[in-house]
């Protein structure tokens, strides 16, 4: 079932003056319930000015942005609403934290959404619990935490409003691989924990390839290729046209001749096992 | 050897919160002239503080530095380690002046003191050394990341330094402009000689490294050529840090009984590796 659909979007900056520029150009997808849609595109490519249509943030120049079904735009008055069930957690999530306490401020979106007391607290514990923000930080100032420690904070008190789809833009974007690998756990956490849609936009092919359902690769503000990540990156002469590229592992076997390209290092390992145990 | 940084005994220490912390402890090290060094390490590591204190930004609680044989405590030289030592940063905005390229990129030299004639030799040189020369009059906002990196990294040429150190310089950049920078840091060290010292998060980026430092705890913990520095995975995995996915794929093959040597890195020379084992059966 699809729950988000952009039809024919189009984002214009600035328009009807001498630096107007389509961000994003007739771009449409559907994302069906439960997957993970990684986007990728060098910088400009228009992938941030994409996603902050999916929450209302920003207003189609031309298009439509429909969750389940209805054009979130339908009735502008209540276009609040799309932001508790579409969540946009953005570059550098930890420059907008600003509570006195970790747990006041995980707490401030399900607070606005109307939770009170005992199932505020529930909620805000339950989140903590899904991406490991440990119970003595809760009293802390969240400016006393590591970079990534933060991050991780601040990614909670979006999750902690529940959103059915989860927009990620670069969220590993400046963190050491150690912090890298603990943002992406976080994700997989939390998708375990709520079968929520996720959408992320990152520069890592591995991770993407590790771990999107499927890829949409955005170029010049147009939408580039969509498909499975397992089809996108079987383009990798039009992926390096753009700058882009297939993962380190998947070069590997394209350098090596053979068909079979795999993804990731345990898909890789599984080939050559299997080939050898053929040939033996 | 001829060293141009010469690290010696150097201790760190900063006062946070009442409590006293030791960034660096005890290190010593030289950087041989004309040399390509990366530097690798988690965020709290100790790598900016000892980048600071390599230009004399920061300096030594304990121990000396020498920078071309000039210690980095002397006030009355410090001017003399700034000129040999260039510092680029993470994020370009913050480092970009003016409003046209060239002026931008003209600022050193100006306040140099340097006569007009050379300040333009300069910029253009610098300019050309980091492929921006037809950039020369445009508005450094208006360029990409990878652009405008490259600007900060002229500014700093333009001042002809014998070394250059980068803290992250690819940090904020997409993938095409993290290679434009080592592409052009790697360029920059082998036309012009300058001694490279660059700290990253991206593993890929040691892979033509003359040498890789990996620090934790104000240490260094490893210290040798990239494939020999990435043959330790668990211990790099121990400290918060990554092998580049070439590493990761022959070390899994090797667990899992291949007989391949896990000493290289680039995409090619793994293919190799992994080639031999297919026609070995």
């Amino acid at each position: 079932m699809a729950i988000l659909e952009v039809r024919n979007l189009t984002h214009t900056y600035s328009g009807n003056s001498p630096f107007m520029n389509d961000a994003v150009k007739d771009v449409s997808f559907t994302v069906e319930k439960g997957e993970i849609i990684g986007i990728i595109g060098h910088t400009g490519s228009g992938k941030s000015t994409l996603v902050q249509h999916l929450n209302g943030l920003l207003k189609p120049t031309e298009g439509n942005v429909l969750f389940e079904n209805e054009d979130i735009w339908e009735n502008p008055k209540e276009i609040r609403k799309i932001r508790s069930k579409v969540g946009l957690v953005f570059q550098y999530p930890e420059y907008q934290l600003f509570e006195e306490t970790v747990f006041k401020d995980i707490s401030f979106g399900p607070r606005n959404m109307g939770l009170e007391s005992e199932a505020l607290e529930n909620t805000v514990k339950e989140i903590c619990g899904i991406v490991g923000v440990k119970p003595e930080f809760f009293e802390k100032s969240p400016f006393d935490l590591s970079g990534g420690e933060k991050r991780r904070v601040a990614i909670a008190g979006v999750m902690a409003m529940k959103p059915q789809v989860i927009v990620f833009d670069e969220p590993t974007a400046g963190l050491d691989p150690k912090g890298r690998e603990d943002v992406m756990e976080i994700i997989r956490s939390y998708r375990k924990a709520t079968n929520a849609t996720v959408i992320i936009i990152s520069h890592s092919m591995e991770d993407m390839a590790a771990l999107a359902d499927k890829v949409i690769v955005m170029n010049k503000g147009s939408l580039y290729m969509f498909g499975t990540a397992r089809e996108v990156f079987s383009h990798s002469d039009e992926l390096r046209k753009i700058g882009l590229n297939v993962p380190i592992v998947s070069q590997v076997f394209e350098a090596l001749g053979l068909n079979n390209i795999p993804l990731t290092v345990d898909e890789a390992v599984e080939i050559l096992k299997k080939r050898v145990g053929d040939n033996a | 050897m001829d060293n141009i940084i010469e690290i010696k005994n150097v201790t760190y220490e900063y006062t946070e919160d009442e409590a006293t912390h030791i960034a660096v402890k005890n290190l010593s090290l030289n950087i041989e002239r004309g040399s390509f060094t990366v530097i690798l390490g988690h965020n709290g590591s100790g790598k900016s503080t000892l980048a600071k204190m390599l230009n004399g930004l920061n300096k030594p609680t304990l121990g000396t530095i020498l920078v071309d044989g000039i210690n980095t405590l002397a006030e009355e030289t410090e001017i003399e380690v700034k000129r040999r030592v260039g510092m680029v940063f993470q994020n370009p905005d913050n480092q970009l002046i003016a409003s046209i390229v060239e002026e931008d990129v003209a600022f050193g030299p100006e306040n140099l003191g340097l006569p007009p004639k050379e300040i333009r030799q300069r910029v253009d040189s610098a300019l050309k050394a980091v492929g921006m020369e037809e950039f020369v009059s445009s508005t450094p906002h208006r360029l990409s990341g990878g652009q405008k990196q490259r600007i900060a990294i002229a500014g700093i040429i333009a001042m002809e330094p014998e070394c250059l150190v980068l803290d992250e310089p690819t940090a904020m950049l997409d993938p095409k402009g993290r290679r434009e920078i080592v592409d052009t840091l790697h360029k920059l060290n082998k036309e012009k000689g300058i001694t490279v010292i660059l700290i990253t998060h991206y593993m890929e980026e040691a892979e033509n490294a003359d040498r890789v430092l990996v620090m934790n705890d104000g240490e260094i913990i490893s210290d040798g050529k990239p494939h020999e520095v990435f043959q330790n995975v668990e211990m790099l995995k121990s400290v918060g840090l990554d092998v580049p996915q070439t590493t990761e794929l022959l070390y899994a093959l090797q667990k899992n009984g291949f007989k391949v040597n896990t000493n290289v890195i680039s995409v090619t020379d793994t293919a190799r590796e992994i080639k031999k084992v297919l026609e070995g059966v």
